[in-house]
């Protein structure tokens, strides 16, 4: 038996990145210093859609300070357009240039660049530029747009860029057999990211090497490098991509941007760095955008409430453009993916188009399309209790995957590796004391008060392997990571992976879960991550799996560095590699305490080599391992929210929010409970203030963050959350992944409470988010 | 006029000097012209609080400021909290509470809740809700940050009678 | 989103900003405490050959009571008034409606006679101005004038302030000691511009109203005095029916507008139920405290 440090792993320590963080010694793209820097401001259209003619740029050139002004013909020569491709059947990919030539198809999409000595000289002479603009009408109607022309991309003949249906089991005789049927068209208005650090990147070409350096805010330092060495024909280890500090992404930067392809281009073109920050405006028009949905979506239940057949028919509106690497099919398929939820569902059919428009390209965001299943799903469950007058969590409870039921295949075909579904609600029901709930609600009834209770369970797969795409259909591979522990002469412990971090705290987790596995006292433990050229081979964070992946791929790494480190030890002990213990950093023979060396002199002596090592034995002292989960794990949990309602003012008031939550071994539960419960904000984002609103012709009327309204300290509840901590039998360390679930429950757990307390009134929530507006229209027809 | 101005100022109590148009934000300068990063820009249209900094004691937005204006003024920022390589009681705080995850917000929120625990040392729940309810944080949903101010302020206040 | 390129200006005398004013004609832009017009420069939606910055003019700021009135600077800041006990003793409703401007970063800078001349019709202070029925003092080349509320704001963001003038100080009537006041306010979030904002005064012998002064903010282009509303308390009184009674003339007066946020019916609405309940809170003030 070999002992190790595993109280490391579940330790509620503080975090490492924190001392440079809160001491303003982060290091973000913009803060990045490079000698001779120019800066980038895009000539971005004002128009959802137009014919680009004639670009001036003569006006532009002549400002001082400004170093060259580009369009999309000075660029074609060094970049090829991003395209997303991908094997489902029926996908149409877009061509999208780092400028836009010929037609822009959503407004901020660039035109020309603008080089100069500062950002300042830089916007004036934008304002320069004179563009031969002439509008088309734009398409801005998902539904009509579905049907007819005009066509946002008029090459393909189309504005359905996607379909995909899933169907099991018998769906009509199912509908035929039920007691109830309840349907409903259900509608989740367009959100963005807005992650607080605006999207950046900094490139320099070395032309003695002929390499390229980009930092950029990326999520996916790997997938960025090997889509750029395509795009800009350069060999893949010409390129280095980095992902330094970075503020938030939440999957926003989880795409390949024409910015940075741009700026990539023109830093080659230069020979000197080029630098471009994106401001908010920049962000709000051209970021990735999401969850842009109308589901048509039915149930039938039986007279108990057993679920009999689900079907739904979702529209989702993707954007401009099928962004790299995910495609247009990400966010729309997940939708149907997941819509049969935590549930047994004997017969589902779930059908979904992709409808381009002329507005933001959509991505993935927190959640990617599961926040709108658990929307509608969670609803439909409602509204049967409702009829069937059975109380919500009763209605879960009899329709929950078992737990002996697992692993479980889904009516949508995700296998479930565990089913704590039902544990969940009644962790949850307990925490929020929802006996007494109910009481109170009665009480606030009878005073004429709008008071309810509403519930959400959901179940995502995290840690997503090789089995099933991360983005059905793309040509990526996203179900691995690797990991490389190395410990150094001096006995410290270097890790690197090739993941990146936007502030979940991985430089903390990651080191845990090495230190705990190798034996090495946590400081001892340095995380490296974010750099193409530090580590191994990976492509990012995103999707709920670095603690999945890169935390298995961390756990084998670090076992073979104790494993070796073992051998070692025994040799220099004269004892048996069995007999030996390893804690804190120290190697020591079980019972004879005294008979020890630490791992620093193991690592001299795995360095040093000759006669200090076994014969034989390769010197050095360290591994790298990759690890792919295969299918992935499930992380369920259930969400009840408490909210109560100023009718007179048509505001839905948060009072009390829980949450228990599975999410396998936890590694450290202060980064767990930051993570579900930063994730649950977005979520009262989505059910209750966030909403990007285009008008019909195609502007973004929410171009400011006075009218794209994100939550405040002063829109959280209190918040209770509670982990299960049922440690995953499919994943190495039983992590599960943890980073999107606050945001999944939490729109569908608020939704059903405005409905539950509106329930007197008749009144039920198809609409997210529930804005006062909406709110007081729901109300007026009452 | 428009050509360049004169900006002498204190940062962090350390007097500098500098030369740049009228029209740069006192954000930029700071982090351009002093090198002092620390300072973040998140919105530049005054909602998102990432770039608040004291100026005379008192938080305000450094992207609705020009450096111009600053002239004369004392003004701190997120580098001046710590003090020999020891975190400010505030900085321990966070840190102890996860109040912070990307550390984008980070600055701006700490020297709003520094204001605000000047104006009001020993805020409630609410009124701490309300008082950073000033600057956005996309990462935390405010929870470990409100414990941080909390804490902080039980903290700071015996400090102060001292 | 940098500012454009402007001459910039720091005059240290009102005359000497008058000059300037004169000089740029419609082309230049006083800049006081910035929170409304730095973000629009920031966006280049304001593109002024000039900025006057009146930052530096001298014995703009300052709060003094003369002859009943209180009397702002028009550079005074609104947390110098947050934190004003003259203001609090005199202004209570003052006091309350700033603690709604914008939030506490945002009032270091912000100026009461920027907030007044900007006239965004969602603001506090031309609702407080507005209800307390106080003037404006402003100076241009042809001298001084003292402007009330009703001949100042013209419509959205526009006052018949003139292009060579200068708002200097503004001018609000110390409050009855035993009036009731509140400010209430709905808004998306803490500290976002009101969708209705309703500022209340009343004063009263028993149930019998002896004044009331309401005034809307969001309501319409411009803060609206309710003075039929008033009439209503001042002749039935302050028991629940007068109250409701006003509170539904109040929503029949204003003519608001649609935008994004609000529905103009949403906010006939709320001036309705935000009249009700700041009568009625301010009700639970009368008397002193």
């Amino acid at each position: 038996m070999i002992s190790r440090s595993p109280s490391l792993i579940g330790a509620r320590v503080t975090r490492v990145e924190d001392a440079r963080l809160l001491t303003g010694r982060g290091r973000y793209v913009a803060d990045l210093d490079a000698p001779g820097a120019v800066h980038v401001a895009f000539v971005r259209s004002p128009h959802a859609a137009a014919h680009v003619g004639r670009i001036d740029v003569t006006r532009a050139l002549a400002e001082p300070g400004v170093v060259a002004c580009l369009t999309a013909a000075d660029l074609a020569p060094l970049a090829r357009p991003i395209r997303a491709e991908s094997r489902t059947r029926g996908y149409r990919a877009t061509d999208l240039g780092a400028l836009a030539s010929g037609v822009v198809r959503h407004q901020g999409e660039a035109v020309a660049a603008v080089v100069a000595e500062s950002r300042y000289v830089a916007e004036d002479a934008a304002d320069l530029v004179g563009v031969d603009w002439e509008p088309l009408p734009a398409v801005t109607d998902p539904r009509a747009a579905a049907a007819a022309g005009p066509f946002v991309h008029a090459d393909l003949g189309t504005n359905v860029i996607l379909e995909r249906e899933f169907r099991t089991g018998e769906v009509e005789p199912a509908f035929r057999a039920a007691t109830l049927v309840v349907a409903d068209r259900f509608r989740f208005h367009r959100h963005a990211a807005i992650a607080m650090e605006n999207r950046a990147c900094l490139a320099a070409w070395d032309t003695g090497r002929g390499d390229l350096t980009l930092h950029s805010t990326t999520q996916i330092p790997g997938m960025i490098r090997d889509a750029l060495a395509d795009i800009l024909d350069l060999p893949g280890h010409r390129i280095r991509v980095v992902a330094p500090d970075v503020g938030g992404g939440f999957g926003m930067k989880t795409i390949l941007y024409p910015e940075e392809v741009a700026v990539a281009a023109i830093a080659r073109r230069l020979g000197r760095p080029v630098k471009w920050i994106g401001d908010r405006r920049e962000d709000l028009l051209t970021s990735s955008q999401a969850w842009d949905e109308q589901v048509d979506a039915e149930l039938a239940v039986d007279g108990v409430g057993h679920i009999l057949g689900l079907r739904a028919t979702v529209l989702c509106d993707v954007g401009a453009y099928s962004m790299y690497p995910w495609t247009a099919s990400i966010e729309a398929v997940q939708v149907i993916s997941f819509l049969p939820g935590p549930y047994r569902v004997p017969a589902y059919r779930g059908a979904v188009q992709a409808v381009a428009t002329n507005k933001a390209p959509m991505g993935p965001y927190r959640g990617v399309g599961r926040p709108v299943s658990a929307f509608v799903v969670e609803g439909l469950l409602d509204r049967a209790a409702r009829r069937l007058q059975l109380d919500p969590g009763e209605i879960r409870r009899r329709n929950f995957v078992r737990p002996d039921e697992a692993p479980y295949r889904s009516a949508s075909g995700v296998v479930w590796d565990t089913a704590t579904f039902a544990e969940c609600l009644e962790r949850a029901c307990r925490i929020a004391d929802y006996e007494g709930l109910r009481r109170q609600q009665q009480e606030a009834r009878a005073a004429g008060r709008s008071f309810g209770i509403g519930i959400a369970s959901y179940v995502e797969l995290t840690g997503v392997g090789s089995a099933i795409p991360a983005s059905p259909g793309a040509d990526i591979s996203t179900g691995t990571e690797g990991a490389t522990v190395r410990v150094d002469a001096s006995g410290t412990v270097t890790a690197t992976f090739a993941i990146a971090s936007q502030g979940q705290g991985h430089e903390t987790t990651l080191a845990q879960v090495v230190a705990g596995t190798l034996g090495a006292r946590l400081g001892d433990v340095r995380v490296v991550h974010g750099d193409t050229a530090a580590g191994p081979i990976g492509s990012g964070t995103y999707a709920s799996r670095t603690a999945v992946i890169a935390g298995g791929a961390a756990v084998r790494a670090a076992e073979a560095v104790r494993d070796k480190a073992l051998v070692i030890a025994a040799h220099l002990l004269e004892a048996s590699a069995s007999d030996l213990d390893v804690a804190d950093g120290v190697i020591s023979v079980r019972g004879a305490g005294d008979r020890r060396v630490t791992l620093r002199e193991v690592a001299r002596a795995a360095y040093a080599a000759g006669r200090r090592l076994p014969h034989g034995l390769e010197p050095g002292l360290e591994a790298t391992r990759y690890y792919d989960p295969y299918f992935g794990t499930a992380s369920g949990a259930t969400h009840i929210a408490v909210v109560e309602i100023d009718r007179a003012v048509a505001a839905v008031r948060l009072h009390r929010y829980v949450i228990a939550e599975d999410c396998g071994r936890v590694i450290n539960p202060l980064v767990v409970e930051g993570q579900t419960i930063g994730g649950l904000a977005q979520g009262v984002g989505a059910a209750l203030l966030e909403e990007v609103v285009y008008d019909g012709g195609g502007q973004l009327l929410t171009g400011t963050l006075l009218d794209y309204l994100v939550p405040m300290a002063t829109d959280m509840p209190p918040i209770t959350v509670e982990h299960l901590d049922r440690p995953s039998p499919s994943t190495l360390g039983g992590f599960r992944g943890v980073g999107e679930g606050g945001t999944i429950g939490a729109p569908a757990a608020i939704a059903n409470a405005v409905s539950d307390a509106l329930a007197p009134l008749g009144i039920e929530i198809t609409e997210l988010p529930i804005t006062p507006e909406r709110l007081f229209q729901l109300l007026a027809v009452c | 006029m428009s050509e360049p101005v004169t900006v002498r100022l204190t940062v962090n109590g350390v007097a500098h000097e500098g030369r740049c148009e009228p029209r740069k934000l006192l954000v930029d300068f700071i982090r351009e012209d002093l090198g002092l990063t620390g300072t973040h820009v998140g919105c530049e249209h005054g909602i998102c609080g990432a770039c608040t900094v004291l100026i005379n004691g008192e938080a305000a937005r450094s992207c609705l400021m020009l450096a111009v204006q600053a002239n004369g003024a004392e003004i701190a920022t997120v580098e001046g909290l710590a003090t020999g390589g020891t975190l400010h009681p505030l900085q321990e705080a966070f840190r102890e509470h996860h109040g912070l995850q990307c550390g984008f917000c980070t600055p701006g929120m700490l020297m709003t809740a520094l204001d605000l625990l000047r104006v009001n040392p020993q805020p409630t729940e609410a009124e701490i809700r309300e008082g950073i309810s000033a600057v956005l944080c996309r990462c935390t949903g405010y929870h470990g940050i409100v414990k941080a101010v909390e804490a902080a302020a039980k903290v700071l206040v015996p400090a102060k009678r001292v | 989103m940098k500012p454009p390129k402007f001459d910039y200006h720091a005059p240290t005398t009102v005359d000497e900003a008058i000059t300037l004013l004169s000089r740029y004609g419609d082309d230049a832009k006083l800049l006081a405490g910035g929170q409304s017009l730095m973000p629009l420069l920031n966006f280049r939606l304001a593109r002024p050959a000039a900025l006057i910055d009146l930052n530096r003019v001298e014995g703009l700021a300052g709060i003094r009571e003369v002859d009943g009135q209180v009397r702002f600077g028009a550079m005074t800041r609104q947390r110098a008034i947050e934190f004003s006990p003259v203001v609090a003793r005199r202004l209570p409703l003052l006091v309350e409606a700033t603690k709604l401007v914008g939030h506490l970063p945002i009032r270091s800078r912000g100026t009461i006679g920027g907030s007044i001349a900007h006239a965004d019709p969602a603001a506090e202070y031309p609702a407080v101005l507005a209800a307390l029925d106080g003037e404006v003092v402003v100076r241009g080349p042809r001298g001084e004038r003292v402007v009330k509320p009703a001949d100042f704001f013209q419509t959205y963001l526009t006052t018949t302030l003139g292009r060579d003038e200068v708002l200097t100080e503004v001018r609000l009537p110390a409050m009855d000691g035993k009036a009731g006041w509140a400010f209430e306010e709905f808004s998306r979030r803490h500290g976002d511009f009101a969708l209705v904002g309703i500022a209340a005064i009343v004063a009263g012998d028993g149930a019998r109203c002896t004044m009331a002064r309401l005034a809307t903010a969001g309501a319409g282009p411009v803060p609206v005095r309710l003075r039929a509303a008033e009439r209503i308390l001042e002749s039935q009184g302050l028991g629940d029916a007068a109250i409701e009674a006003a509170a539904a003339r109040a929503a029949e007066i204003v003519e608001p507008d649609s935008d994004l946020h609000a529905s103009a019916a949403y906010r006939k609405n709320l001036t309705r139920v935000l009249t009700e309940r700041a009568v009625r809170r301010a009700v639970t003030r009368l008397g002193g405290r």
